[in-house]
């Protein structure tokens, strides 16, 4: 892959929006390696967390926002932990994934956005999350009817899933709440 | 003592045996439990991972309520403590945010309660002494893998205040009811957590490093204290077995059943068979139930 280094590239705008949204300085990462050294999905992505703050840094928006590891990312924070210059490196990600929301980028993030947006979508009825609710909604939603249906006997042998979703009194302002958050960041 | 208490919809559901067993371990141990009213689901991944805003919001409607029953928060779940301490930090460190959040939710959340994981609860404020004497059945020779997954041991300094990568809490809480806890290298490797529905590959090839680990330091049983970790840990243990070829039948235990059984607390509220894999041939080998009961 060709690297720009120009200057330009490296003020980008697109590095300065993803710095003004998640409040961290990229300028910081000096690229040790010790986020990618520890993260748990390490096999299973092709950039690691260290080239995809590179790729930042280098104002590779179409790279970052298409990049198979902000969909493998468990959200568990290792690379938080191991940063020696503390960047909250969660965040970032968490950024770059509400960015792809816009742009319609995102390889093989169908079955994540899928089960987010049906647990999102749970709450947003009921106030609380009812497993059953969520699993009908994503294997729905996400195509793949069958997930996790062969462990369904045993939950509810075990009287383990609430089949009947709690709701809760002021409804109405959780959604009045949903609705004004989409007001501001868009949908 | 009593604290306002924060179930989460885990506890609620797939979860509920952590809720029935913390319950009754607390109670016999003199904590009252005030359950916050009209509590919401704090979004937990799913919301972080997609609006920071909505990750900021959902949790401080329960934070407000709590505020209004003037006691400090208490809540079993990692992932629940996890995202109420952040934004209850969040929210009393940048009175802009304060504002903005307070207008969103139609209430003023000042982010003045503080957040207690029940660990937290059971270690320093009831201390492990008054467990110690408290205990009727030491679980002596026990070998227990404390296992703390991601979301109680990162970010110390606004969390546990435990060392994020050797954590002692759990180790310290199994001591004091008599077991053995285990010096492990995997306290705090990742689960695969939320992925556990969209991807299945990964959480079963991360378990199974977890599970395997767990059984080459000799352990009995697992120890932990968060619903997705005993979820993955448990659901997926016939599939990692498939994966490595081996054999593991570790039972993945609350931290909580294992102290009411300790306790010697009534079996039904700690609900041991809610668990998945068998935890009665370990057990009853120990010497910790009547095999016959079961028979």
């Amino acid at each position: 892959m060709r690297t720009d280094l120009t200057d330009k590239a490296l003020h980008s705008e697109f590095r300065r929006k993803v710095e003004a949204l998640s409040g961290q300085n990229l300028g910081n990462c000096y690229q040790c390696g010790k986020c990618s050294g520890g993260c748990p999905v390490q096999p299973d992505v092709t950039v690691s967390p260290n080239r995809l703050m590179r790729m930042v840094q280098l104002g590779m928006e179409e790279e970052a926002l298409s990049s198979d590891s902000l969909w493998h990312c468990t959200g568990c924070a290792t690379c938080n932990g191991r940063c020696p210059m503390g960047i909250d490196i969660v965040r970032i990600k968490d950024t770059l994934r509400g960015l792809t929301k816009k742009v319609r980028y995102g390889r093989g993030s169908l079955e994540v956005w899928t089960f987010y947006e049906s647990f999102l979508e749970c709450v947003r009825n009921f106030g609380r999350l009812s497993e059953i609710g969520l699993m009908g909604g994503y294997n729905i939603n996400s195509g793949w009817l069958w997930t996790n249906m062969r462990k369904a006997p045993w939950f509810i042998m075990r009287n383990k899933l609430g089949v009947s979703p709690h709701t809760i009194k002021r409804l109405d302002r959780l959604q009045r709440v949903f609705d004004r958050i989409e007001e501001i960041e868009g949908k | 003592m009593k604290y306002a208490y924060y179930p989460g919809c885990s506890l609620e559901g797939s979860g509920a045996e952590y809720a029935h067993a913390s319950e009754a371990v607390l109670e016999a141990l003199g904590v009252e439990l005030e359950e916050i009213d009209d509590w919401v689901c704090c979004g937990a991944t799913a919301a972080h991972a997609t609006s920071h805003l909505l990750s900021l919001a959902l949790p401080a409607i329960s934070c407000a309520a709590a505020e209004k029953q003037s006691l400090d928060i208490m809540t079993c779940c990692a992932a629940c403590h996890n995202r109420l301490k952040q934004t209850n930090q969040q929210i009393k460190d940048d009175p802009k945010l304060r504002a903005q959040i307070s207008e969103i939710i139609e209430e003023d959340c000042q982010g003045s309660a503080s957040v207690l994981h029940i660990t937290d609860v059971l270690a320093r404020a009831v201390g492990l002494d008054a467990i110690k004497e408290r205990v009727r059945m030491p679980l002596k020779g026990l070998k227990v893998a404390c296992y703390y997954g991601c979301l109680m041991s990162r970010m110390p300094e606004m969390l546990l205040s435990d060392k994020s990568e050797y954590p002692m809490l759990l180790d310290n809480l199994m001591k004091a009811v008599g077991a053995e806890p285990l010096d492990w290298p995997f306290k705090t490797e990742c689960c695969g957590a939320a992925l556990t529905l969209a991807r299945q590959k990964t959480v079963i090839r991360l378990c199974a490093d977890i599970l395997q680990m767990a059984k080459q330091n000799g352990a009995d049983v697992f120890a932990v204290a968060c619903p997705l970790c005993q979820a993955n840990l448990d659901m997926y243990q016939a599939e990692a077995e498939k994966l490595l070829g081996e054999r593991f039948s570790i039972p993945v235990m609350y931290f909580v059943q294992l102290m009411g059984l300790a306790m010697d607390l009534d079996p039904k509220r700690i609900c041991l068979d809610k668990l998945i894999v068998d935890h009665l041939p370990v057990l009853a080998q120990k010497g910790f139930i009547d095999a016959a009961v079961f028979l």
